[in-house]
């Protein structure tokens, strides 16, 4: 199925740096549809009140991180297929492992560039 | 004469006494006694004394070079000066990084915006941006200064604790962590909060792609395949 490149994106990081720097990314390859949050729980509230065709969080937040923002959108049925990719300077094997396990699509490790973000949302939405 | 002695000679005085007829006993035999008796718990607290003034002494001694070693840590220094100003050196690099990347990424995104057609005018404002994200990247330097400023108060504080810590022999205790950090360190433990690695990441991007990669859906079936079911 083709990738809607209109599709609402939501990125959730506690530095806007990090945010502003995803943002220009996702536009260079085409995405300009895109929302923000400053940790895991403004992004879960903003997730019960609109769907996201892509969550694309960090991982180390207050008061929710991304590891725990992900498990809730996993519990949850009304947003638990929504796709998700990690993006964090976390990056022992026992983090990329429970990530995994808990339903995460993908992990990028930061510092990281506009082709391995690239590469990652196409192996997660298909093609684009 | 040694207490022990004493305490001998008062106990063959009192079963001399008692073998006595008491009512025959003369008070010079009781005055004796009770001399002997005053002897011995004099002897005996003059020993105890001793004992307990050389402990004074020793705690005395212990506490006064505790105090000195104490004051070589100079605590009032570090609590006043050198901890507080390693907390502006780098509440200032944050705020300095922040400022350059600011200026970084709006000449960048002014770049990438850039819609002038003509060629020269173009050049010009990219020309211009390039230069400004140059300047911008001085922050590196005053930022590095700040941060071996920090470095150097840390390690000065490290070197005086831990001469302490060797001079008065102390050990690690358990138990004086602060509910809060207790509660922190739980919550790092339950998040895997590691924080970035030393020298870049501790799985390569490459590894984190094969663990995905076994997890891959399996491709889409074309039409002749699906068909190919229903044979």
């Amino acid at each position: 199925m083709a990738v809607e490149m209109t599709m609402p994106i939501l990125v959730v990081d506690d530095y806007k740096t990090m945010i502003r720097i995803i943002r220009n990314l996702l536009k260079q390859i085409g995405f300009e549809n895109v929302d923000e949050a400053a940790d895991g729980q403004e992004a879960y509230e903003k997730m019960q009140k609109s769907k996201y065709g892509l969550v694309i969080s960090d991982w180390n937040m207050e008061p929710m991180t991304g590891y725990e923002l992900l498990q809730k959108v996993r519990a949850d049925e009304t947003m638990k297929s929504t796709p998700f990719i990690m993006v964090t300077a976390e990056s022992k094997t026992e983090n990329v492992v429970a990530a995994k396990r808990a339903g995460v699509n993908n992990y990028i490790v930061k510092p990281f560039n506009a082709g391995t973000l690239k590469a990652k949302m196409s192996a997660v939405l298909g093609d684009f | 004469m040694p207490a022990a002695n004493v305490a001998a000679q008062v106990r063959t005085s009192l079963a001399s006494l008692k073998a006595s007829d008491l009512q025959d006993a003369q008070i010079m035999e009781v005055l004796k006694l009770a001399h002997q008796l005053t002897d011995t718990m004099k002897l005996f607290f003059s020993s105890l004394d001793q004992s307990i003034c050389q402990e004074f002494n020793y705690i005395a001694d212990y506490i006064s070079r505790t105090r000195d070693e104490i004051a070589a840590l100079r605590p009032n220094d570090i609590k006043t000066s050198r901890i507080p100003s390693a907390g502006v050196e780098l509440e200032a690099v944050v705020g300095d990084t922040e400022k350059a990347t600011e200026t970084i990424m709006s000449a960048a995104e002014a770049v990438l915006c850039e819609e002038s057609t003509d060629y020269d005018e173009y050049r010009a404002n990219v020309e211009a941006r390039m230069m400004t994200i140059i300047e911008a990247c001085s922050f590196q330097d005053l930022a590095g200064q700040r941060v071996s400023k920090v470095v150097n108060s840390l390690r000065h504080v490290e070197s005086r604790v831990a001469r302490f810590a060797d001079v008065m022999g102390v050990r690690d205790a358990d138990g004086y962590e602060s509910d809060a950090e207790k509660a922190e360190k739980a919550r790092n433990e339950k998040n895997l909060l590691n924080g970035p690695a030393i020298g870049g990441p501790e799985t390569s991007q490459d590894d984190i792609d094969a663990m995905f990669a076994d997890a891959a859906p399996a491709p889409d079936l074309d039409q002749s395949s699906i068909d190919s079911l229903f044979d």
